[in-house]
């Protein structure tokens, strides 16, 4: 042991600490100062745990405490408080740097640190300060700017009170802070792993390292025995059914006999401490019996093939779309493009590994305890009534904690199940806190696909008919499987009109990881085939393909490949919109190349028309006037990032004109919250702000009748103070054609345009992204800045799948072998925003999440070929595949 | 991301299939397992047709404070009441509504009133 003196926050204290003792353990474990977060198991590779250090923004998962003597220590909580914060704070929460707020504490601490020593620092200066801090929101322009506007602050140049829009002004179309920023900002705000439930113990679970296995027996009376250990908990422990149903249910808790993918859990254990309840996890000892491995799709669909789930086909899932004779209009075709393309299995990378903490709370007299579950879940509600089913207890509450990042991850659940479990059977309070590895190993997964298509045109150019059949690997189990191969049909024409299509998806089970909702959820992947496609065939035809994408535009009356006619189709417009973007990046490419060299540079164009509100989808909403006059909005919100705070608080102070401090958001506990669906599918404006507008109008109606201005004159008029609002899907009786496909689709589309400026390294295969531009429609806009937001990290994202991110199973392991994006490879980024009222949105709002990334790919593909001719159909786009398409492979 | 609705196994698109049923004079829509997709469809008519379908000769008082109980809770509430909820609710025990119901509880009283799925949870 050593004994240290350190400065934290300008308090001195005296440490007696184990050489290896850590300042971010020390910090968090000791002295609760949670604001420095843990991602990446202690390896310095995502700074979320940056703190300041003898003024240097310093790692403090790298830095030994007994290594500081004598140290001056600067976390985020001594930086500022939500009452009085930090110039730095305030920048970042006026400059809408902050999304999950997972990173914020570091970026924040490493402005601080750069500030300090220089007050006016170039971008490559501050690119450079942060360039160790990962953030998976932002795609770092808005925390770029940020640091210049702290600068500015810091510089007495300008104060935020010049910057902060007036908070009694107009609530729509303005860049209030949103209400979550300032806790996220000062790293109060508790995640999951930042919750101090008192006595609980740790949890460590046993994974698989076989793709397929039976499990002949699971020895644990060695590891029982070690320092700390509670106990150990298998399948034979989990008193419900031990399958966490989504859809159906074929995904254990634990194994009982069968592992079907490496990392599916087989055993839990339960010790004092987190090193204790991992060192007995490796000393359980399983036996397994290998099986046939289904290695892929094809595998998958051999006629002599394993059947993976014996309940279940391998094929699990299949769906056609039949419009028009696709066959006939593409041999009368003077154009067809014919080829395939592939997409890679991904990480969506949420920075906050999969925590989670399970504790039995007493319940009234009489009544068993209620199993509270604290977690990552973006749809409380559902997940709710899964671990019911799961663990066969009825008594439970799941509260939302702060959620850092999730990218559709969350969609489904992963360590509330083992949480949840443990807590049951042992009767103790149980922190879950996976490692990073553990983490991938526990979440689904971007599911691959493999297309093969054919698009044709006509003499002048207009698309004639579309073939696709995709064949998606679902990996081990199904949980939202099916969605991906119907959300990926309803939005296959894209932006476009295509009189005749023939397609047909296919969802096999293999034994690779098991697939969920990744960003975008289908369409990202099948856009790419289709968009590369637009531009093989413009070629063809011998258009630009800015122009071919315009005559091919989809027009008001005219059918989606769903056979659904649509009445708004603001494609055209952002066309227009992007057009002297494209033709300046053009004229600059030529410019370049004209120099001659192994670099060359490319333009490329990419589109969406991104669905949302499925048939029959609905959110309800509850409202109440408080006595004070303020509003209390209920609903199971979840918001790990998009800034669904904001959208509710500012629509429902436009509505009820009330200051944003009086609306009061009860989003997180499903005991208070009404049931809202998932915050996923880009639909949390257009359903659950359209709810929340239903739920105001019955309050102001009612409000209206008893001619009442206050809650005490309606409650004297005999009127509730609470109303429920609904939002529900228009086409609920909407049928699809078992034969066809055709009748069922989104009620809803954000357009975007987008367009990729690279350079590539014909010598190396080297891509870089020199600027992305995009021109995007998603109806009126609540916060610019928070829609800005969703298009610079949704971009940032759509560049890493295009050029790097790939997570093969058992080598993706942590951040550096995910090739996560930073700030140095962060892009620059120009936004066209149009705002075309849609009809059936909230306040004339859609949504716009995921639509932000489904153009990136091929857009970026496309500007590959444009720069040096190489075609890329298989990503990621990796130098060795642009080598190849060159011929220099 | 969208769930579809419930079905007993992976298969082809029909079994995502809602059901337009014409029931009590309206056309009332239902999702795969028969519960309401849209709680505002049902009438106490409805109730009793389905109920009927389910085996129940008719619904006694005992079964429609019940449901009007899980119905206020639902309209109040924007979701259906923990078991302990309904319990305190109706003054009954959990095992004397359990076998009320044919289903039970969750697919048998809540689909009787016009609950959504507790498997889809205001989505289907």
């Amino acid at each position: 042991m050593k004994k240290v003196t350190l400065t934290i926050n300008g308090i001195r204290k005296q440490f007696i600490v184990h050489p290896d003792r850590v300042l971010l353990d020390l910090l968090r474990e000791d002295l609760r100062l949670t604001g420095a977060k843990q991602s990446c198991d202690r390896k310095g590779q995502c700074g979320a745990c940056t703190v300041v250090v003898n003024r240097k923004a310093t790692r403090s998962c790298l830095a030994k405490v007994a290594d500081l003597e004598g140290a001056e220590v600067i976390t985020v909580e001594g930086l500022g408080t939500p009452q009085n914060p930090h110039l730095i704070q305030e920048a970042f929460v006026l400059s809408g740097a902050i999304q999950c707020g997972f990173c914020t504490p570091g970026m924040i601490l490493a402005a601080k640190a750069l500030l300090d020593e220089k007050p006016n620092p170039s971008v490559e200066e501050i690119k450079a300060a942060l360039r160790r801090i990962l953030c998976r929101c932002t795609g770092y322009k808005k925390i770029i700017e940020a640091v210049q506007l702290a600068g500015r602050f810091l510089r007495k140049e300008i104060t935020p009170d010049q910057v902060r829009p007036d908070p009694n002004g107009p609530k729509i179309g303005v860049n209030h802070p949103r209400p979550s920023a300032m806790a996220k900002a000062c790293g109060v705000a508790e995640f999951s792993a930042d919750i101090k439930v008192e006595g609980a113990a740790e949890l460590a679970a046993v994974h698989s390292p076989h793709a397929h296995a039976r499990i002949k027996a699971i020895h644990t009376a060695a590891a029982e025995k070690m320092p700390g250990v509670i106990g150990i908990m298998t399948a034979k422990d989990i008193k419900g059914t031990n399958r966490l149903k989504f859809v159906v249910a074929d995904r254990p808790v634990l194994c009982n006999t069968t592992v079907r993918y490496i990392g599916d859990p087989v055993a839990a254990v339960l010790a004092e401490s987190r090193e204790q309840a991992v060192a007995a996890a490796q000393a359980v000892e399983v036996a397994y019996e290998p099986l046939p491995i289904i290695k892929s799709p094809a595998e998958g669909l051999a006629k002599d093939a394993p059947q993976l789930h014996s309940d279940w086909p391998n094929l699990c899932y299949s769906q056609p779309q039949i419009r028009g004779d696709a066959e006939a209009a593409l041999a009368q075709s003077a154009f067809v493009v014919e080829t395939d393309f592939s997409t890679q299995m991904n990480h969506q990378a949420p920075l906050e590994p999969e925590a989670c903490v399970a504790y039995l709370e007493e319940g009234d007299e009489g009544e068993e305890p209620i199993l509270v579950v604290i977690g990552r879940s973006i749809n409380i509600h559902y997940h709710l009534g899964m671990l019911q089913g799961a663990l066969g207890y009825e008594n439970m509450r799941y509260e939302e904690a702060y959620s850092g990042g999730q990218f559709g991850i969350k969609i489904d659940i992963t360590s509330e199940g083992l949480a949840g479990a443990a807590a049951l059977h042992f009767r103790r309070p149980v922190r879950y806190i996976p490692s990073l590895t553990e983490s991938m190993y526990l979440s689904p997964k971007r599911h691959p696909f493999e297309m093969k298509m054919r698009l044709g045109a006509d003499r002048q150019g207009k698309l004639t008919g579309l073939t696709m059949d995709y064949v998606v690997d679902n990996g081990a189990y199904l949980s939202a499987g099916r969605a991906m191969i119907f959300r990926a049909l309803y939005m296959l024409s894209g932006s476009y009109y295509i009189p005749a299509v023939k397609a047909l998806g296919k969802l096999v089970y293999t034994n690779n990881p098991w697939g969920s909702a990744a960003r975008g959820a289908g369409p990202p992947q099948a856009n790419f085939a289709v968009e590369s496609a637009m531009d093989m065939l413009a070629q063809k035809v011998g258009m630009d393909p800015l122009e071919f994408r315009l005559m091919n535009s989809l027009r008001p009356g005219q059918p989606k490949s769903t056979d659904r006619v649509v009445d708004q189709w603001p494609f055209p417009e952002l066309v227009e919109a992007i057009r002297p973007h494209y033709n300046r990046a053009k004229k600059e490419a030529e410019d370049f190349n004209r120099k001659g060299g192994s670099m060359r540079r490319g333009v490329g164009l990419g589109t969406g028309a991104f669905g949302i509100s499925m048939s029959g989808d609905s959110a309800n909403v509850a409202v109440e006037l408080d006595p004070d006059g303020g509003l209390s909005v209920f609903a199971a919100a979840a918001d790990p990032g998009e800034g669904n705070d904001s959208m509710l608080t500012q629509i429902a102070a436009h509505l009820m004109d009330l200051p944003m401090s009086k609306i009061r958001l009860v989003t997180r506990s499903t005991e208070r919250t009404t049931a809202t669906g998932p915050a996923a599918g880009s639909r949390m404006t257009y359903m659950v702000g359209g709810a929340m507008v239903d739920a105001i109008q019955k309050l102001k109606s009612a409000m209206a009748e008893a001619k009442a201005t206050t809650y005490d004159q309606l409650k004297a008029a005999g009127k509730p103070n609470r109303y429920m609002g609904t939002k529900k899907n228009q086409d609920a009786a909407a049928k699809i054609d078992p034969v066809t496909g055709l009748g069922s689709s989104f009620e809803s589309q954000v357009h975007a345009i987008q367009m990729a400026e690279v350079e590539v390294n014909t010598k190396t295969g080297d891509v870089k992204v020199v600027k992305m531009t995009t021109a995007v429609d998603a109806g009126m806009v609540i916060n610019p800045q928070n829609l800005e937001a969703q298009l610079e990290g949704g971009v940032d994202q759509g560049v890493g799948y295009a050029l790097r991110e790939e997570y093969v199973a058992g080598q993706t392991k942590d951040w550096i072998t995910f090739r996560f994006p930073t700030v140095t490879t962060a892009c620059e980024m120009e936004h066209i925003i149009r705002e075309t009222p849609r009809n059936t949105g909230t306040l004339g709002a859609t949504g716009v999440g995921e639509m932000t990334m489904v153009p990136t790919a091929p857009a970026i593909t496309n500007a590959i070929f444009n720069a040096c001719k190489a075609r890329v159909r298989h990503l990621p786009a990796t130098p060795d595949k642009i080598l190849a398409a060159l011929g220099k492979a | 991301m969208d769930q579809p609705a419930e079905a007993s196994r992976p298969a082809g698109p029909e079994s995502l299939q809602v059901q337009v049923r014409s029931l009590a004079g309206r056309e009332i829509v239902f999702d795969s397992e028969g519960f309401l997709s849209d709680f505002r469809q049902w009438t106490e008519e409805v109730a009793g047709i389905l109920a009927q379908e389910s085996g129940l000769e008719a619904l006694t008082d005992t079964h429609w404070q019940v449901i009007r109980f899980l119905r206020d809770y639902y309209l109040q509430n924007g979701r259906a009441p923990l078991h302990r909820e309904l319990k305190k609710g109706t003054g009954m025990s959990l095992l004397e509504i359990e076998s009320l119901f044919p289903g039970g509880i969750k697919q048998g009283a809540r689909r009787l009133a016009g609950l959504p799925n507790p498997k889809t949870c205001g989505q289907s």
